[in-house]
């Protein structure tokens, strides 16, 4: 009997043509994106020469940094086939929730721990919704934002919270060789999310999950508690971020977070090339995407424009990235059967 | 067939009825696979053929009747209890990730680990040697299936039932999705999966490909068997009387 040939000779060298040509276009995206940040930079530099200065980029990477912590299991989520909207209010949920515990005289640590149990069981109630419910993640997540964000407001009175213990505020203003703390936490977040995504059973069952959920499920993947756990990391996450947020300003608002932080979030994950329609995606990606993002904000400011154009820049490279994705999955899916 | 002689069939369907309502979709069905053999099932629309796969696959539990795997009556009543007793269902949509390559496909919901991470290289290493053991080359088990043709993803599919430790493979329509080559190879391979002892049955309306590679076909016509035979001792054409009805056979 004949071999039979997955990939015969002749289109064997091929075949090893479009896997070479498909890892660098898989780089070609991230490096893309950087050029895209590196450009930027240089327009930026370019327009003040304040921009590059040791205390920009510190800012720079410190607004990066809340956007990239929550936008780690937001990757995880959407690289499921899924989205969370609810992230905004989770992280305002979460200095709350510390801050609430903090004032009550709980000791920090068990504050925060609270903080994260807080996040992590409404985003198990998302994932519940979803699954259980078969109410959208759109939907289930938005109505989650609003009951989160309207339960805190209602609790604080509106109020923010503050009067935290020192330890806790310094492990968010404290800064180690001149960097400040909430980078390096930012920085372990993501080499942990990283891991989790490219290396282990959770991550590999989130790109089975995302690409085609029915072949996952029958193929023994329990897809429907795979669901609540990446929902429930995104929001335990996310609180824990409010938490750091927190830290750093030494005061909790029921207002922190929001919509514009939801958004922000979600487009630094796409604009870092990860796929609204699941299976494909990266940390990587997301980080340069928030990277991008923060150094848009600061550097339209730095450079004098006005700040109302940062939304238009926005949502024209968000656009922009979607677009260059649907070209990418027809290119390359159109070869099937 | 010579092995089937010795052994308990792989898999045993004893007088299996199955209802929908009103609707008696299977009644009275009988069917033996043996190791070693290519069963091939074939019947026109509304035969019963898809409510058969389904029995045996367990997505769908019969109302009567008996399920025997090696002799032994199972009761299988998802489609987990049937890849656990060694059955395993290759259907026409195939349920494989796109966006994930060979081996991680091959290695679906049963990733081998090694403390909390993914056994990468071990998971690429057996993925190769199951489909060297079905004469599958494949130049990269990293290649995505969304880069495979409808018959590289037919094969991966098979090669994916076997690793999964199945005896008996049921295959829906293989060949329905694919060209002449892609045939041809996906005939080579379910040879392949007889010759190395496992039992598999072929759902098919493609009667050329039937002949070609069948050992046995079992003829359904209206929810029960309109016949058995044994494709050297049989020709296309009674074949083709038994599903149309026009010949009917002596009960």
């Amino acid at each position: 009997m004949s071999d039979n040939v997955v990939t015969s000779a002749s289109s064997g060298r091929r075949r090893v043509a479009t896997t070479i040509i498909d890892a660098v276009r898989k780089r070609s995206q991230l490096a893309g994106l950087a050029g895209v940040l590196l450009a930027l930079v240089i327009v930026f530099q370019i327009g003040n020469p304040i921009y590059l200065s040791a205390g920009n980029v510190l800012e720079v990477l410190r607004a990066a940094t809340l956007y990239f912590i929550v936008a780690c299991p937001m990757t995880l989520v959407i690289v499921s086939g899924g989205i969370d909207f609810s992230a905004g209010a989770l992280f305002a949920t979460g200095g709350v929730a510390a801050g609430f515990a903090m004032v009550s005289g709980v000791p920090w640590p068990l504050a925060v721990l609270f903080g994260i149990a807080a996040g992590g069981a409404l985003g198990v109630v998302n994932g519940i919704l979803t699954v259980y419910f078969r109410v959208p993640p759109l939907i289930a997540t938005i109505s989650m934002f609003f009951v989160a964000s309207g339960v805190i407001t209602v609790l604080t009175g509106g109020v923010s919270l503050s009067g935290f213990p020192k330890t806790f505020t310094d492990l968010g203003q404290g800064f180690l060789a001149g960097i400040p703390f909430l980078v390096f936490y930012a920085i372990a977040v993501g080499i942990i999310f990283w891991v989790v995504l490219e290396k282990t059973p959770l991550g590999y069952d989130a790109r089975a999950v995302g690409g085609n959920r029915a072949a996952a499920s029958a193929n023994g993947i329990r897809v429907n508690r795979h669901d609540l756990i990446v929902y429930g990391l995104a929001g335990a996450v996310a609180a824990l971020a409010g938490i750091m947020g927190a830290a750093r300003l030494a005061s909790a608002a029921p207002q922190a977070g929001g919509t514009a932080f939801t958004f922000q979030v979600v487009t630094a994950v796409i604009i870092g090339g990860t796929s609204l329609f699941g299976g494909i995606g990266g940390i990587g990606g997301s980080a340069l995407g928030a990277l991008l993002f923060a150094s848009i904000n600061n550097g339209l400011v730095v450079i004098g424009v006005n700040a109302l154009w940062q939304n238009i820049f926005v949502g024209v490279i968000l656009a922009g990235a979607v677009a260059i994705d649907q070209a990418r999955r027809r290119r390359q899916f159109t070869s099937r059967r | 067939m010579t092995a089937a002689d010795r052994r308990a069939p792989a898999l045993e369907l004893r007088q299996i009825t199955k209802r929908f309502g009103r609707v008696t979709a299977l009644e009275g069905v009988d069917l033996v696979a043996n190791p070693g053999e290519i069963l091939a099932i074939v019947g026109d629309n509304g035969a019963g053929k898809s409510t058969l796969i389904k029995t045996i696959s367990g997505v769908y539990r019969p109302d009567g009747g008996e399920i025997l795997v090696n002799g032994a009556p199972v009761s299988l009543s998802n489609p987990a209890d049937a890849r656990a007793a060694g059955v395993a269902t290759v259907f026409q949509d195939l349920a494989l990730v796109e966006c994930l390559d060979v081996s991680t496909n091959m290695f679906l919901g049963q990733l081998p680990r090694k403390g909390w991470f993914v056994d990468r290289k071990k998971m690429d290493e057996e993925s190769r040697r199951f489909l060297d053991e079905l004469k599958v080359t494949v130049a990269d088990v990293h290649t995505q299936i969304g880069m495979l043709s409808g018959g590289q993803r037919q094969i991966i599919s098979i090669a994916r039932a076997v690793r999964a430790g199945a005896h008996t493979v049921l295959l829906d329509e293989p060949t329905a999705a694919l060209g002449v080559r892609e045939t041809q190879h996906a005939a080579e391979i379910i040879q392949t999966l007889r010759d190395a002892g496992n039992a598999v049955i072929c759902v098919s309306h493609d009667m050329e490909f039937v002949f070609k590679i069948a050992d046995r076909v079992q003829v359904m016509r209206l929810g029960k068997v309109a016949g058995t035979r044994t494709v050297s001792e049989t020709s296309r054409d009674e074949v083709i009387a038994l599903i149309t009805g026009a010949k009917k056979e002596a009960a």
